[in-house]
């Protein structure tokens, strides 16, 4: 009889104890992350509205940023995107709130340490989206620019604009993650004075010519201008 | 009067002349080489024209560092028996001022108009300083249509090398003329003449901080007083021939600058051109005459190679606003040799009304999308050359108003799909 009270009896009793201590932490819990799930959805329709009243939709298509969305197979508009990832961000806060409730000592420090990161990792994504659309926006003044002054590797330059700030964005990024920040610095500045290095040596070495013959036709002036008044 | 753009300086003279009839504007910047034959046929013009009538030169300058406003001071006519019957009874006021604001024709003009409403003068006229066919008769030309006939804006008409003006033949004028329903042959031309009523309500609006203080305040002008009913008329004035313009201006800066301004006009007056079912001519004057014209250079083979560059690399940023059958024709042309190569002006027509609509939509960064017009502007340019070097003025007048009628009937398009 001894035997089964200790080895059933009292450790169900044990478990019904933290069971029901446990209870109303964990419909605490439920209660917050319900709350959060319903706020979440009153900010998305709130900033859905607001970001449409703000023209965003429209700035998204002018840089050309919506236009890449939809290639990217995200079809709705940046507003309810965007609405959408306050929602959702709302609802995460909210769930972490809930979880703390829990007073779990191994849940609570595995979330201490990633609340610690989550701005850096927040920081991180804005970088990336701000370098994504600037980068569509100096490349296609670049493309444009070039174009107009009739350079034949016009589609190279504007690539490299692309290309330079996306990288530069995406250092900043990982630097502000805290990854490697050293190392991802360095490899920016070697691969950058690389590139510029190669590109001097390649126009040096390979347009020296075409230099030469582009100088001697400013100064002698033998490039023929066209003459005739546009406006 | 209280003006925030005007110097004491100015002020005072204001204050001293008063009031005056007349006022012919030259705007300038680093002009020292011509401005002194324009102040002297514009001084002419007065002495010989409107002798009874109280006149005001103003030269508006953008801070030249050749000396121009002292070559404006010091223009004067030494021999007046040669060029004229009779005496000035009154005297002609010259003022040189340098104008405030961002740098620009339009900035230039402002000073002008300011100047105008303060001496509450009857007629205005505006002359381009590096003119060098212009005669006395250019004032009389300008001016007396408003003092006499009472018109509010005279249009200049001018004989010019069949390839010069080719912004004006190819966009701004067929649009104008489709949208506001008006003939105005030169809509940009520079040298206008405008009353004083017209000039007080151009300052009334509020543009000064926008293009239409750079290269687009001729249009703006132009179709202000169309679309607001002043009575509009165009003058014959002869040859067109001014001094070399500064080869580093930049084309697609100019492009954006005008097609912009032009397209702004659109958002202004939506009410006043989809109204518009067809052009009528305007009262025309002057003594029309054939002139000789200097010869001009083209490159052809370049113009097509910036063309065919432009469509490689930006067919597919037009492709987000231009018809797929557009499109096609523009893949297609890329390949054309140059005896072949031709850009329809149905073609082009509805190409410049799609840019206008993808302007009006905002889809894209304004000034991406308005240079990126350059490479197809060049080769209309090019197409257009190439149909014409045999045509002699009147084939190509036939030509550029057949261009005309395309975009009147074009307009549909437009008016359906301004939304």
């Amino acid at each position: 009889m001894d035997f089964f009270q200790k080895v059933i009896i009292e450790p169900s009793e044990r478990l019904l104890e933290s069971i029901l201590q446990f209870l109303p932490n964990f419909f605490s819990a439920l209660l917050i992350l319900f709350l959060g799930i319903l706020l979440g959805k009153v900010l998305k329709s709130v900033f859905a509205r607001l970001f449409r009243a703000v023209g965003l939709d429209r700035f998204f298509e002018r840089t050309g940023t919506a236009e890449l969305m939809k290639k990217r197979g995200l079809k709705d508009p940046a507003s309810v995107v965007l609405s959408k990832l306050v929602g959702w961000i709302t609802v995460f806060i909210f769930a972490v709130a809930a979880m703390k409730t829990l007073e779990v000592p191994a849940v609570e420090r595995i979330l201490e340490s990633f609340i610690l990161y989550l701005p850096n990792f927040f920081v991180s994504l804005l970088i990336l989206f701000l370098g994504y659309m600037l980068s569509n926006f100096f490349a296609r003044a670049a493309l444009i620019a070039s174009v107009n002054a009739g350079l034949r590797m016009s589609g190279l330059i504007g690539k490299t604009v692309k290309f330079t700030v996306l990288v530069l964005a995406g250092t900043m990024a990982l630097e502000q993650l805290g990854i490697g920040r050293e190392t991802i610095v360095i490899s920016f500045t070697i691969l950058f004075g690389g590139v510029v290095l190669a590109l001097s040596l390649a126009l040096g070495l390979g347009g020296k010519d075409i230099a030469r013959e582009f100088l001697e036709k400013k100064l002698r002036g033998e490039d023929k201008k066209d003459e005739f008044e546009h406006l | 009067m209280n003006s925030v753009i005007l110097r004491n300086e100015i002020q005072e003279k204001i204050n001293e002349i008063k009031e005056a009839d007349i006022l012919v504007g030259i705007p300038s910047y680093n002009n020292a080489r011509t401005i002194g034959h324009v102040v002297k046929a514009v001084h002419a013009g007065l002495s010989k024209y409107f002798p009874d009538k109280k006149a005001v030169i103003i030269n508006s300058d953008g801070g030249s560092s050749d000396g121009t406003m002292d070559v404006v001071q010091g223009a004067t006519i030494e021999d007046y028996k040669s060029i004229l019957v009779q005496h000035r009874v009154e005297p002609v006021f010259t003022i040189a001022t340098p104008y405030q604001g961002i740098p620009g024709k339009g900035s230039a003009f402002r000073t002008i108009f300011e100047i105008a409403a303060a001496l509450n003068v009857k007629a205005c006229a505006v002359v381009d300083s590096d003119l060098r066919s212009i005669t006395p008769e250019w004032v009389e030309l300008l001016i007396k249509p408003v003092l006499e006939r009472d018109f509010d804006y005279v249009l200049p008409l001018y004989h010019r090398h069949k390839y010069d003006g080719t912004i004006t033949n190819s966009i701004i004028y067929p649009l104008t003329r489709a949208l506001y329903g008006r003939q105005v042959r030169q809509p940009i031309g520079g040298d206008f003449g405008f009353s004083g009523k017209l000039a007080k309500f151009y300052l009334t609006k509020d543009v000064w901080e926008s293009d239409v203080a750079k290269y687009g305040i001729d249009i703006w002008m132009t179709t202000t007083a169309i679309a607001n009913n002043f009575k509009v008329c165009q003058s014959f004035l002869g040859a067109k021939i001014h001094d070399a313009k500064d080869p580093g201006a930049d084309l697609s800066a100019m492009l954006y600058q005008v097609v912009g301004a032009t397209f702004d006009l659109m958002e202004e007056y939506p009410g006043v051109w989809k109204k518009v079912k067809a052009s009528e001519p305007v009262a025309t004057f002057g003594f029309q005459y054939a002139v000789g014209l200097e010869p001009v250079n083209v490159n052809i083979d370049r113009m097509i190679e910036k063309f065919r560059l432009g469509v490689k690399e930006l067919i597919k940023i037009w492709e987000g606003f231009i018809s797929r059958d557009i499109a096609a024709f523009l893949r297609r042309s890329e390949d054309l040799q140059k005896e072949s190569f031709h850009i329809p002006d149905e073609v082009w027509a509805e190409i410049v009304c799609s840019f206008a609509i993808a302007s009006h939509r905002k889809i894209m960064n304004r000034e991406h999308l308005l240079k990126s017009l350059t490479p197809l502007y060049i080769g209309k340019t090019a197409s257009f050359v190439i149909e014409t070097r045999e045509s002699d003025a009147q084939q190509v007048d036939q030509k550029i108003e057949q261009l005309c009628r395309v975009f009147e009937n074009i307009k549909l398009f437009l008016n359906v799909n301004w939304r």
